[in-house]
């Protein structure tokens, strides 16, 4: 049996009077890829962040490598080893490659050097770039800069939200292999996905999330055949 | 010409007092997305602390330390008053200046009833000194040479931790997305109150140069500069580390020379006015806002 890396327990969350989560539970499990597939306000954005510390947990717990970390500090969090790559290909752009990649470190100084020759080797055109200021790379150069740094932070588990947002269809793809490849090398991935299609083909597990609830589950591959989810998600008969 | 270079020296050294606090000041705005107006105050509050130093003992080391530790402390220990006030992500910045402002009468207060009954401190005549420099009208004295040599390193220092040390990108990481720094592991509390140490040290530095240069302080003088000190961030560009660099020391140079070549004192009166007019042809400030 595979070991439990993080548990989402029953969690609700709202921001206000509306609510965003409604008693979801998720599970992802060692060398896992999960799957969350939903429309744009599903809740797989509010999920994250939850799990991130970024949005107060009401009810329900989230366990991660066996600590409950409901509702502790984002940096904390991030220090224990979840490492978020955020919607929209986020970086420092007034800073360079290099410089982002080494405060992405933040919480190994002493394995900065080291963790910096790995990412460089998984992602030459960083190297390349490495003393270009990151606002002006291209958007995929971005996303990699984003997943390198992210990656400078030793995480145990990789959370993904919507990395193929806003990219050419070329480069998600690239993005994609980059996923696998790390899952490949043994980080777990749950990953936030509009694309129900390339969300299902891309996990092991998938959760389908809507207006706040998880409304189905299972492997990816019998979710795919799923009627209910192809006629909503999938669009009909695909 | 002599007038001129003498005015030029004058406003350079009086300009790098200016370019101190604004870093300082500009170094809170950036992290802790705060307008720090009563920092200038905190910092004539040290220049008061060495001021009461100087009459036990004569060792600059321990006057310098004295300087640097009260203002450390008393600005570290305002952090929470903002905190309490802040939001998770974000402080509304019109809030803080102010909150700030009251704190700027408070100190300015307590300088006047409690500290030397109010009156103005004069520090000991060999802190300004004699002039190193004499050439006919040109006089530069050591208290100036303090200024503008002791100003120099400081500025270099700092832009070195800044832009060339880890604790500096963390800096400028949160300054820039305080979300996203949070997310890479970077606690944002702990990183805001060390902006306040710093900018507290650069402020304890500040208020000895301040005095070898000026040789007094009273109570007024902390409204006095934070208004210059407030006016250059805004010239600049809110925020602007290096814009600020610029335009203190213009401002220094361009009251200075006021003062070498208009009747009275007009100083004042030109510094603002010159701000007005930058300020409606560009609202942004000259070199752009960073916030």
């Amino acid at each position: 049996m595979k070991k439990n890396v993080l548990r989402v327990e029953g969690i609700s969350v709202s921001y206000g009077p509306i609510q965003a989560l409604d008693d979801v539970s998720i599970e992802v499990d060692e060398g896992e890829i999960v799957s969350l597939v939903g429309a744009n306000g599903a809740g797989k954005t509010s999920l994250l962040r939850a799990i991130m510390g970024l949005q107060k947990v009401h009810t329900g717990r989230i366990v991660f490598m066996g600590n409950d970390i409901t509702n502790t500090s984002t940096d904390k969090v991030a220090g224990s080893g979840i490492g978020l790559i955020p919607e929209g290909h986020l970086v420092f752009s007034t800073m360079t490659v290099l410089e982002n990649l080494q405060v992405g470190g933040y919480h190994y100084p002493q394995e900065v050097s080291s963790s910096l020759e790995s990412v460089f080797e998984s992602f030459p055109v960083l190297y390349k770039r490495r003393n270009q200021i990151a606002g002006t790379l291209s958007g995929g150069e971005q996303q990699m800069l984003s997943i390198g740094r992210t990656l400078m932070s030793k995480p145990k588990l990789l959370m993904a939200d919507e990395p193929s947002l806003g990219l050419a269809p070329k480069v998600i793809s690239e993005i994609f292999n980059i996923l696998r490849d790390l899952n490949e090398k043994g980080y777990p991935i749950l990953l936030a996905e509009q694309n129900a299609k390339k969300a299902l083909e891309f996990g092991d597990h998938a959760y389908v999330m809507e207006t706040g609830r998880v409304l189905f589950q299972g492997p990816a591959k019998e979710l795919m055949g799923n009627p209910k989810v192809r006629h909503a998600y999938l669009g009909g008969n695909v | 010409m002599e007038i001129f270079v003498a005015q030029l020296l004058n406003g350079l050294s009086l300009g790098s007092i200016y370019v101190l606090l604004v870093l300082g000041f500009n170094l809170m705005l950036v992290v802790a997305k705060i307008i720090q107006f009563a920092y200038p105050h905190l910092v004539v509050l040290s220049m008061y602390v060495c001021w009461g130093m100087l009459k036990y003992t004569n060792n600059m080391f321990l006057v310098v330390l004295a300087s640097i530790v009260s203002c450390v402390i008393v600005n570290v220990a305002i952090e929470p008053i903002f905190r309490a006030l802040s939001k998770k992500h974000g402080l509304d910045i019109n809030v803080s200046f102010v909150v700030s402002i009251s704190i700027a009468l408070l100190i300015t207060d307590v300088m006047s009833h409690a500290l030397n009954y109010g009156f103005p401190i004069a520090f000991p005549t060999d802190w300004v000194g004699k002039s190193v420099l004499n050439f006919g009208l040109i006089t530069f004295s050591v208290g100036q040479a303090y200024a503008l040599i002791g100003g120099i390193a400081a500025v270099a220092l700092f832009f070195y931790l800044l832009y060339r040390t880890r604790q500096g990108r963390v800096f400028r990481a949160l300054s820039e997305n305080s979300v996203l720094a949070s997310i890479i592991g970077i606690p944002v509390v702990k990183t805001r109150i060390l902006s306040y140490a710093i900018a507290g040290l650069l402020g304890g530095v500040t208020a000895v140069l301040f005095a070898r240069l000026l040789g007094s302080a009273s109570p007024s003088l902390g409204d006095f500069v934070a208004m210059k000190v407030v006016a250059v961030s805004i010239l600049a560009g809110l925020g602007n580390l290096k814009g600020g660099l610029v335009c203190g020391l213009l401002l220094g140079i361009a009251e200075s020379l006021a003062m070498g070549y208009l009747p009275g004192s007009w100083s004042n009166a030109i510094a603002f006015m010159m701000i007005l007019i930058i300020m409606l042809i560009k609202p942004e400030g000259l070199f752009g806002i960073q916030i």
